[in-house]
């Protein structure tokens, strides 16, 4: 950052601002001016220089005065005494002929937040509402919203709130919506404007005229409404129709919100506008840009919650390109996870099975999660893939695979067999501790069928000492407990060393207590210590993938259209999975 | 709303910055550059949370430019409004790029002060915002009085995207239909997934209050002529002589707002009366029938551990008498290469260590033929037990056909009060086929 030079940059600058041939010069006044917002752009202080400035903003070059105020309004919190000087200025240009320049005057009046400058500001801002221009109204209107929100303590005058009401029939539709933006903010508490009938049909007429950040802000605001009759709520859905399949992803997005929320009480109506919208999503999913793409494939993860069956027939749209994104290359895997069914299992498993060996080791083990929660309905065949990949013998895939593996087996005992099997030799390639701690608990839960179990517990407990993972080594103490009540003979001795080590030389609390515990359990007889650690194994309950209930489109209807779901990591929690394992 | 709009460059260093409202910091300038711009790993998302303050960016060259927010708002709108503030200075200079921004630091000020009021986007047309934005200032006070009232009427008029009483000379008007054909193709040479997504951009400059009729060959209308189907007035629109008989089926399209829905509903024709100037008459997207400009055929041969010979095909599918332009085809190599050895008769390859590939650009190339090219590809000996996962081969090109099969029949125009008819307008069609992800796996 180009600190250098900071104070000599200043003293400089000033230098230049007082000089009266610079003054006279518009064109050198303008780019000295130019030098000064440059600066400050890029992180020196330059608010030294705030009464030169305040100097320059008398002049008739329209350009330099927007340069000023720009300048102004950054300082102005730091020098109020200075910046009354200004307010005259200000106050005279609200007067001018010029309606660009009244507009400037009076949105850098409102621009300077300062508290003490409220009482000069209130009667320009006044009389901005009344202007016969309508760009000076525009600003006027989004005033009184800055001043509100500058002393938010302060009443805003009931005789403006009326009048900004007023101003919803303006014939300007900025201007209309502006005031939409102001009430709401200005009426926060009291819950934002108040939305009645005579309103609502005055915007829906007068939406067609606004521009797509008008019609964005008005079909927000409306979802409030709720309509007195069948007749009327069905009347304002066929005038929306024509938004529900908008081009624009904004637009068609803020109406399908507003549908969902007046359809609240008819099902029926809600599901039957999620089909209008597929089109347009999927259009949206193509687009040429990512972030819209991304966008949109948020979105649709939502309305699949409800509408299983929504893309069913478009699966292949959410295949992943090569060169796309890794954010965009997740959010389709997950897309994909609920698309799946009989018809398309061969062919979607295939496609992952690609993506397992991307560059990017986060979309591979994403793709590898997937796999396995496609296999709670297809074990077999995601396990063969599964079971092929451990044979890549790469790290970051194999510890995907056992964490998989090891989720999958909660849910699908029947698979046990085949992932005891796989898990010979796997120990190696396993660098991370995730995928240890996976690779343990598998251990521990069916060490009976893995015959080389316990020589790969003996090589990790060899190795406790220089283990540095706290749930490493917790998920050891279980594990080797475990396989010592099935196979005490081969055992024993390494769960005397374990439990030794734990409890004498570890430093960990956690671990020592546990360590402890056991011991003690281990003393109170075989039986206590059978009933305590042979819990439950597996919890089929959990749900297979498909035949998942559709959930209703209320629980999701009101996060639609906002960044929820783009924050989501996934749709289930594997959260609760962990929990039960314990 | 939107309570700060930053752009950086490549570097990380603050070339714009405007807060609109109070709850972003300064700080929340240096956040964004040290979480997003610095960050070791890839770009995660286009949307970054990082105390509870959301930072939405895009990205354009090597320019950044980002909005701050901390309100819940509408993820869709916040990108849109991106697009539309590089949309508006790309019209005012062009190419965005640190030199073009640092030059007209005054008006992206300028710009940012109009387009967006307390965070709230404003009046973003371009072509209003040209007529009292200029690169030297604002114009005189003489004439605004007029340009405001007009400025009002476009806006409140009965018909609020166009306005009374314009005239031109010549009365022409222009269609391009641009296309983005995206591929995946499995190796065994079968389609996983294709689509098209196309727009048809329009510039009319004709005079007055025009109502246009725009037809294309819509199977629904074709259907419904009958088999005896009316050969229509082909003029200068009807490219390649195709018969009617070839027709589209259109999975879904969206229209500008000044198109009559309900023409389109019950009958399937399209009529509106157009803005003035250049805006998107509607956008669309199709999967069946999509005629594929080309077909790359790979073939891969291990040779032994050290070596390994590709040869690749491409075959155009199209009239001969047209001609693609500006085709790449980039064939990955492993990252163990040492050296490649590259034959091909037509364009130019090389190999691009630093990407990993090698880049075969053909200028120009007929339909109907057929071009190969041959690597041998010589590797390190490597320990490393991982089998390289072959990317796909990707191409680039430009067509001058709808890959949709998308043809514009006619465009008529009807101008009752003004004496110009439809024979006086000059029409020019123009069909841009461009590839967007077209991969073939190898």
């Amino acid at each position: 950052m180009p600190y250098l030079g900071g104070e000599e940059t200043v003293r400089e600058l000033r230098r230049a601002l007082s000089n009266p041939n610079v003054q006279s010069d518009q064109l050198r006044y303008r780019n000295t001016i130019l030098k000064v917002i440059r600066a400050m752009s890029q992180g020196v202080d330059m608010s030294g220089l705030f009464s030169e400035m305040v100097k320059a903003c008398a002049t008739v070059d329209v350009v330099q005065k927007k340069l000023v105020y720009v300048f102004l309004c950054s300082y102005a919190a730091l020098n109020p005494e200075l910046s009354l000087l200004v307010i005259n200025t200000l106050r005279k240009d609200c007067q001018d002929p010029n309606p660009m320049v009244r507009s400037l005057a009076l949105r850098n009046m409102t621009n300077l937040r300062l508290p003490s400058l409220v009482e000069y500001v209130e009667q320009p801002l006044a009389a901005g509402l009344r202007d016969r221009a309508a760009c000076v109204r525009r600003v006027a209107v989004l005033g009184w919203a800055k001043l509100h929100n500058l002393q938010a303590s302060s009443e805003i005058d009931a005789a403006v709130v009326n009048e900004l009401y007023s101003l919803l029939r303006d014939p300007d539709p900025v201007v209309m919506v502006n005031c939409l933006r102001a009430l709401e903010e200005i009426l926060k508490d009291e819950g934002g404007v108040a939305i009645n009938k005579p309103i609502t049909h005055h915007l829906l007429n007068r939406l067609k005229e606004c521009d797509i950040w008008g019609q964005c802000q008005v079909l927000r605001v409306l979802q409030r409404y709720r309509p007195q009759s069948e007749d009327e709520l069905f009347d304002i859905l066929s005038l929306l129709d024509a938004s529900l399949v908008s081009p624009h992803p904004p637009i068609m997005a803020a109406t399908l919100s507003l549908f969902l929320s007046l359809c609240s009480g008819q099902p029926a109506v809600s599901l039957a506008a999620l089909e209008r919208v597929r089109g347009p999503l999927l259009a949206a999913c193509g687009s040429g840009s990512r972030e819209m793409r991304f966008t949109a494939l948020c979105h649709i993860q939502l309305l699949l919650r409800s509408i299983p069956g929504l893309m069913g027939a478009h699966y292949k749209r959410f295949f992943c390109g090569y060169a796309e994104p890794a954010y965009i290359k997740q959010r389709k895997m997950q897309v994909l996870v609920e698309l799946v069914n009989d018809e398309n299992v061969a062919m979607l498993l295939d496609e992952l099975k690609g993506y397992c060996t991307d560059v990017n080791a986060e979309t591979a083990q994403a793709a590898i999660t997937a796999i396995g929660r496609i296999g709670r309905s297809y074990s077999d065949r995601c396990l063969e893939i599964l079971t092929g990949l451990l044979g890549l013998k790469q790290d970051h895939i194999t510890s995907a695979v056992v964490q998989t593996m090891r989720d999958l087996v909660w849910v699908c005992p029947q698979c046990s067999d085949t992932v005891c099997f796989a898990l010979e030799g796997c120990e190696e390639t396993l660098q991370d501790s995730q995928g240890r701690q996976a690779l343990l608990w598998l251990l521990g839960v069916y060490g009976e069928r893995v015959s080389s179990a316990p020589y790969t517990l003996e090589v990790f407990i060899d190795g406790v000492r220089s283990e540095a993972s706290l749930g490493v080594k917790m998920e050891l103490l279980t594990a080797t407990m475990r396989l010592f009540l099935c196979r005490p003979a081969e055992t024993q001795d390494m769960l005397g060393r374990l439990l030794h080590y734990c409890i004498e030389e570890e430093t960990d609390m956690c671990v020592r207590d546990q360590a402890l515990l056991y011991y003690r359990l281990l003393h109170c007889g075989i039986e206590e210590t059978r009933k305590v650690l042979q819990g439950r194994r597996s919890d089929p309950s959990l749900g297979v993938l498909i035949g998942r209930p559709a959930e209703p489109v209320s629980q999701w209807a009101r996060s639609f259209n906002t960044l929820e779901p783009l924050r989501q990591g996934s749709i289930e929690t594997d959260g609760a999975l962990n929990r039960l394992k314990q | 709303m939107i309570g700060g709009l930053f752009i950086y460059n490549h570097k990380g260093e603050v070339l714009i910055s405007r807060v609109y409202r109070d709850d972003i910091g300064r700080n929340a300038v240096d956040a964004f550059r040290v979480n997003v711009i610095h960050a070791r790993q890839q770009v995660r998302s286009p949307v970054t949370n990082i105390a509870r303050t959301s930072f939405f960016h895009v990205k354009r060259s090597n320019i950044w430019l980002a909005a701050v927010t901390k309100q819940n708002v509408n993820a869709a709108m916040v990108f849109e409004f991106l697009y539309k503030m590089c949309d508006v200075m790309t019209a005012y200079f062009g190419k965005i790029s640190e030199e073009n921004i640092k030059n007209n630091f005054v008006l992206i000020y300028e710009l940012l002060d109009e387009i967006l009021d307390f965070g709230y986007p404003q009046n973003s047309e371009t072509g209003a915002l040209k007529t009292f934005i200029t690169q030297q200032g604002i114009k005189g006070q003489v004439s605004k009085t007029k340009e405001q009232s007009q400025i009002t009427s476009q806006v409140t008029g009965q018909i609020g995207w166009r306005r009374e009483g314009i005239k031109y000379r010549r009365n022409e008007l222009f269609l391009d239909v641009l296309e983005s054909v995206n591929l995946l193709m499995s190796p065994q040479g079968q389609v996983l997934s294709a689509h098209v997504s196309g727009r048809v951009v329009m510039k009319s400059y004709l005079s007055g209050m025009p109502e246009c009729k725009f037809g294309m060959n819509d199977k629904i209308v074709i259907d419904k002529q009958g088999k005896g189907g009316a050969s229509d007035d082909a003029g200068k629109s009807d490219l390649g002589g195709g018969s009617g008989k070839q027709s589209i089926a259109i999975d879904d399209c969206t229209f500008h707002q000044c198109v009559r829905l309900s023409k389109f509903d019950s009958e399937r024709s399209i009529s509106f009366i157009p803005p003035d100037g250049e805006y998107e008459l509607m956008r669309y997207r199709t999967t069946k029938d999509i005629i594929l400009p080309f077909r790359v055929i790979p073939l891969v041969r291990e040779v032994g551990r050290t070596k390994l010979e590709v040869k690749v095909v491409i075959k155009s599918n199209f009239k001969p008498s047209l001609l693609a332009q500006k085709i790449e085809v980039r064939i990955p190599t492993p990252l163990n290469t040492s050296g490649v050895q590259v034959i091909c008769m037509k364009g130019k390859a090389k190999y691009k260590a630093s990407e990993n590939a090698i880049v075969w650009k053909i200028k120009r190339m007929a339909g109907m033929k057929e071009s190969q090219i041959s690597a041998e590809i010589e590797l390190l000996p490597t320990n490393d037990k991982k089998k390289w996962a072959r990317p796909p081969i990707s191409m680039n090109f430009e067509v001058p056909f709808a890959p949709s099969g998308l043809k514009v029949r006619y465009l008529k125009v009807f101008e009752s009060k003004l004496n110009y008819s439809d024979h006086d307008v000059i029409k020019w069609v123009r069909y841009i086929g461009r590839s967007g992800i077209y991969e073939t796996r190898c």
